[in-house]
């Protein structure tokens, strides 16, 4: 009783503090929404009008519908017929992103049923551009060449129709898979440096001494703290989802429960390891500094959120077991796109809350009520 | 039963010997005065007393029970205000006294109750919407001093609580305490102004980790062996010169106009004798508990 007492008392004067000095609100609600805004208009994995030049040796019908129908969709532009010596300027000039040599006999390799070859040259300095491209580009060309097989063989001419279909975000656009990443990455700064910087500031100005020398528990001390800002990382998450929905059209399809249950947990291990650091270090400057590195490198780099981990070396891949964003990243992927509930998640959700009651158990631990 | 007691208490930092050997008892309803210069180990005697730090070897006790035991009670029955700034200076007066209540658990009435008494000894009644980083030095201690008070300590831990104080600050803390130690509270108290250690019931004299002296501040300065006076007429640059070298003494200051000077037990009269061909005489004056410390520090 009189420790909730306590810790009551904590986080109301905990509120009090951030109330006093509103900066600490202005980072925590508007620094999501504005990196949100920049990521999501500023960064974009889709292909969008890239320049492709045609070496035409085949000269043919098919070649010409070829080229026609590689440049129909939005993704290229027709960057025009080229010869092929001119190929390797157009790349190094960066006036075509590919260049597609069509052979000689293609169409007539076709027509027999034979191996008909296309040779695709790409740009590969931008890396993600290439990939897309590639995979792009081997797509349509394998339709190409099945549609004009079908077409010979079947005389009916009813072509069988190849066509690709992405679930759960049909447009491919980064915005949709963008935003679950982000809001897993901006809530982990932000979490982590909201409690990173208190204990600390504790230290600082001398007032844990005064606090050590009550009744006072460490765990109170804990948990007083993470309390208030508990709301705060809440209001971030519902601002930061907020305005994915609204902005950027992402969708929510899944289970608003299980999207609490991971929020909460992801929130507490965040405020947790923001705790952890600030136990540990004492100091506001390097609190700030191990703060900073630590929820952003791992949340932005293993979380899945830019690059898949399952495309990560082996050992990459080992690391990120122990990365609390990748099971946040992962849950708001399958509950907003998905429409995953708990029963799919239950897993993510049980890490989370593990790596949560890790951290509050190190930072009670490691809290050392003497001041030298 | 002593509601403090430290027992052969040493406390290093890494290279640093701050305590060596300090031995105390302070009884319930008794003002004990820890003095000394900066760095003769008050302020970590205080910090091993209040729990917030291990001593090396020796012990403390308040109320029989060791502060750093993980079962101890005895933080609920101790009050300590730290040398340092160390309330919120952001928070008001009345919510720094609303935290430090609800910390110790009073109840809404009690709390009440005691605030306004708090408030009232220490006129701070006025200013209770102030943020405490706005308060002067002054008025700052005497909040500090309330948050300490507010659950009625048997132990009351002051550092240095009139460094940086304005004097008529200073004699309200004075008064604050005092009326605290009648109810039967035992305060330990340090400070590096001699002239308070009259103010204590008993007094003891801390030097490089040890207590050197201890006892009721007028029998300490009656028992001093050593002669305080005053040197009368002559010329002062001669008699400067001329001091610098004699045996007998222990110490020679200025006081106003005249010379004070501390001499060895037995060395007034050849003193005495030296100085008169200089025109010089040496007056017997009381001594204070500056040439107390000083004498004994030489010893």
């Amino acid at each position: 009783m009189r420790s909730l007492t306590r810790i009551w008392a904590l986080a109301a004067k905990e509120v009090r503090h951030v109330l006093r000095d509103p900066r600490s609100l202005y980072l925590a609600l508007g620094m999501p929404v504005v990196m949100l805004l920049l990521f999501g208009y500023g960064v974009s994995f889709d292909l969008d009008g890239l320049p492709l030049a045609f070496v035409d040796l085949d000269q043919s019908q098919t070649s010409r519908e070829l080229r026609q129908r590689f440049t129909s969709g939005p993704e290229f532009v027709d960057g025009g017929l080229i010869d092929e010596d001119e190929a390797e300027g157009r790349l190094v000039s960066g006036r075509a992103m590919a260049v597609i040599v069509i052979e000689h006999g293609f169409e007539r390799h076709l027509r027999r049923g034979e191996d008909a070859h296309l040779q695709v040259l790409i740009d590969g300095s931008d890396n993600n551009g290439a990939t897309q491209t590639r995979a792009k580009t081997e797509m349509m060309g394998r339709i190409f060449g099945f549609q004009a097989a079908t077409r010979v063989v079947s005389a009916s001419g009813s072509a069988i129709e190849a066509r690709t279909w992405t679930r759960f975000n049909p447009e491919s656009r980064s915005a949709v898979f963008l935003v679950p990443g982000i809001t897993a990455y901006v809530l982990a700064i932000v979490a982590v440096l909201l409690t990173a910087l208190t204990v600390a500031r504790e230290w600082e100005r001398g007032s844990m001494a005064q606090l050590f020398a009550t009744p006072v528990g460490r765990l109170e001390i804990v948990i007083g703290k993470l309390i208030p800002y508990m709301v705060v990382g809440t209001l971030a998450v519902l601002l930061v989802l907020g305005v994915g929905m609204w902005v950027f059209d992402m969708p929510f399809r899944g289970s608003p429960l299980a999207l609490a249950v991971l929020s909460v947990l992801f929130l507490a291990g965040m405020l947790g390891q923001g705790l952890f650091i600030s136990v540990l270090t004492r100091n506001q400057m390097v609190a700030t500094q191990a703060a900073t590195m630590s929820s952003m490198l791992p949340s932005m780099l293993l979380s899945g959120f830019v690059f898949p981990i399952e495309n990560m070396p082996q050992v990459l891949q080992y690391i990120t077991v122990v990365v609390p964003a990748r099971y946040f990243v992962e849950g708001l992927r399958g509950v907003l796109l998905r429409g995953n509930g708990l029963e799919e998640l239950w897993p993510n959700a049980l890490a989370l809350l593990a790596f949560a009651l890790l951290m509050m158990v190190l930072s009670t631990a490691r809290f050392r009520r003497t001041i030298a | 039963m002593s509601a403090v007691v430290i027992e052969d208490l040493h406390r290093d930092y890494a290279e640093v010997h701050a305590v060596r050997g300090v031995s105390l008892a302070i009884e319930p309803g008794e003002l004990y005065g820890l003095v000394g210069p900066d760095g003769a180990g008050k302020s970590t005697t205080i910090g091993c007393l209040a729990g917030l730090m291990h001593p090396t070897s020796g012990s403390v006790r308040i109320l029989g029970e060791d502060p750093m035991g993980r079962r101890s009670t005895a933080r609920e029955h101790l009050g300590l205000m730290p040398q340092e700034y160390s309330l919120y200076g952001d928070l008001t007066i009345a919510e720094n006294l609303w935290f430090f209540g609800q910390l110790f658990g009073l109840k809404k009435k009690v709390f009440m109750e005691r605030r306004e008494r708090l408030l009232g000894i220490t006129r701070l009644g006025r200013f209770e919407d102030r943020r405490a980083d706005a308060l002067s030095g002054g008025m700052y201690k005497k909040l500090a001093l309330s948050c300490a008070l507010l659950h009625q300590p048997q132990v009351l831990l002051l550092d240095e609580p009139t460094n940086g104080v304005d004097p008529v600050s200073r004699r309200e803390l004075w008064a604050l305490i005092y009326e605290f130690v009648a109810d039967g509270m035992a305060v330990l108290l340090s400070t590096p102004y001699m002239d308070e250690a009259s103010r204590c019931h008993r007094v003891g004299l801390m030097h490089e980790g040890h207590i050197i002296a201890e006892g009721a501040p007028g029998d300490l300065t009656d028992g001093l062996e050593h002669e305080v006076a005053e040197v009368i007429g002559g010329d002062r640059a001669t008699l400067h010169g001329f001091l610098e070298g004699r045996d007998e003494l222990v110490a020679a200051s200025p006081a106003g106009e005249r010379l004070r000077v501390i001499i060895k037990p037995g060395g007034s009269a050849t003193l005495d004798a030296a100085l008169a061909p200089l025109g010089a005489s040496l007056r017997r004056v009381p001594p204070d508990f500056e040439d107390l410390f000083l004498a004994r520090v030489a010893a």
